[in-house]
């Protein structure tokens, strides 16, 4: 059975769409069969940050209402063969799906893939409730910073509640909490909330904490996402997302300021 | 949702009762004009009861209310410890029946049954316990979460997140942070508590009586329990 895993957070802007690319990518990278989907009907994103905008024939959308095949819009990954993207309708809104053709797309997507990334819309209302609701995980991306953390508090209480799971009283859904633009040097001067603070909030398990870096922005840009930058820092920490994923255990990296070496310090660098 | 426009409710009234001794019409008749005769003004438009207590069954139901009337009285309908099928004759005549104050708490009857549709809410005051039942909740109470427990106090095993909001009747215990909105005593209690491991609310309320973060700076982010003094909240630590 397929894991279905919604990347979710309450609040906008905060790595939604980059985490659910990195860890769309990463998971197929280490050879597992994974879809991509994109929940957010109406601001189409993902296929951008996946590099595939310009491949985009049938969407989500079509698929739901019967005017195209799974098959016919699903867009396979030049990177990776075992990646597939299902993306989102630019010109519709989030009316557009209901549960129970969701549920039926799901359900065909499971006998094919070993992952099911949902990429949730921002917000609390039915976009967002969709893309969590036949969830068996959660992703709760969440920037170190106040209102971020309480949209996501919310949110979890969502899943809690709102979900499949919840309804038929299964086991609930697993949270994991993605901390993402994380800089130690502004949590070191209080400007920002640290892990421990987030943690103590939210009090769900820590899946990982993703660097503040500049490498995330250039990857979007580019239709790379930022996994594929194994130089930079928020690439190496998807990758440890990943590991964690596939149940590694892995030392948190990336949460203290990095002492400058003598070279560094003597150059200015 | 909007506003009720109109709302039973149970009231209780001082009404003049005029106790008959006699059924007679012509008999009241003459013995009302003496009485009103002395202050007229007193008794103009006066809401009346009309005791049929001590009389046999015999009575001229709407010959009474007529005299009443004719002395500018206000009728308002009849009392007495009088049969059930006297009272069923009395509503056949279009009157209202009346139970005193004694007669309404022994047999919890409510004053107007008669005349309205829907019942009114009892016109006895809950009583303040002592004793609630508890209300466990396990796990997190999260942002826009809110949990009540009516009649009960209330057991949180877990952190109530800023923008949940706990609610009992009784007392709220929070065996981890409470950083959201508490709020004990709800229906009237001022002996309700607040206890929690961790105080960084937003608000806490005992019997209507509230705190903002701003007045819990003496025990911030330390246990503490919350409690109702003089119509004052007090905290203090609990270890």
């Amino acid at each position: 059975m397929a894991r279905i895993i919604v990347v979710t957070s309450g609040k906008g802007g905060v790595g939604k769409t980059t985490s659910s690319a990195a860890i769309g990518l990463g998971l197929a990278l280490k050879g597992h069969k994974v879809v991509l989907i994109d929940f957010d009907i109406g601001l189409r994103n993902l296929d951008l940050i996946m590099g595939c905008e310009r491949r985009v024939v049938y969407d989500f959308v079509n698929v739901i209402n019967g005017e195209a095949t799974l098959n016919q819009a699903l867009i396979k990954d030049k990177r990776v063969s075992s990646l597939s993207i299902l993306p989102a309708s630019q010109t519709r809104d989030k009316d557009a799906l209901n549960k129970e053709n969701v549920g039926k797309v799901l359900e065909d997507l499971g006998k094919l893939y070993d992952f099911i990334i949902c990429d949730s819309p921002a917000g609390i209302e039915a976009g967002a409730m969709m893309a969590l609701y036949y969830a068996d995980e959660a992703i709760i991306t969440t920037n170190p910073e106040v209102s971020s953390v309480r949209d996501s508090d919310r949110i979890i209480g969502m899943l809690a509640s709102r979900s499949r799971r919840a309804e038929l009283g299964l086991e609930p859904i697993k949270e994991h909490l993605l901390l993402t633009r994380y800089s130690p040097k502004r949590v070191a001067e209080g400007e920002m909330l640290s892990v421990e603070d987030v943690e103590d909030i939210l009090s769900i398990p820590l899946l990982g904490v993703i660097p503040e870096s500049q490498a995330v922005l250039k990857a979007s840009n580019a239709g790379e996402p930022v996994i594929l930058d194994t130089e930079s820092d928020a690439g190496q920490a998807y990758q440890d997302v990943i590991d964690r994923l596939l149940g590694e255990t892995i030392d948190f990296r990336f949460l203290v300021v990095e002492k400058k070496g003598i070279f560094s310090r003597m150059f200015g660098g | 949702m909007a506003a009720a426009r109109i709302e039973f409710k149970g009231s209780s009234f001082t009404l003049s009762v005029l106790h008959l001794k006699t059924a007679t019409i012509a008999d009241i008749r003459a013995d009302l004009a003496k009485k009103v005769a002395q202050a007229p003004d007193f008794f103009y438009l006066v809401p009346i009861v009309v005791s049929i207590d001590k009389l046999n069954d015999d009575i001229d139901y709407q010959g009474i209310k007529t005299l009443i009337e004719e002395f500018n009285f206000t009728f308002v309908g009849f009392t007495g410890a009088i049969s059930k099928e006297q009272r069923q004759l009395i509503r056949e005549c279009g009157f209202s029946f009346v139970n005193t104050a004694k007669a309404n708490t022994v047999k919890k009857t409510v004053l107007v049954e008669e005349s309205v549709a829907e019942k009114p809410k009892a016109v006895i005051a809950t009583p303040q316990r002592d004793l609630y039942t508890d209300k466990i909740h396990r796990g997190q109470i999260r942002s826009g979460q809110q949990v009540y427990a009516k009649d009960q106090n209330l057991v949180v095993i877990g952190s109530v997140s800023a923008g949940a909001e706990v609610i009992a009747d009784g007392n709220i215990h929070v065996y981890g942070s409470l950083r959201g909105r508490a709020i004990a005593g709800a229906t009237g209690h001022h002996k309700a508590q607040i206890y929690c491991q961790k105080l960084e609310a937003e608000l806490v309320s005992i019997n209507g009586n509230y705190w903002l973060s701003e007045s819990m700076e003496e025990h911030w982010a330390s246990p503490v329990y919350i409690q109702l003094t003089d119509n004052e909240l007090t905290s203090s630590k609990l270890i």
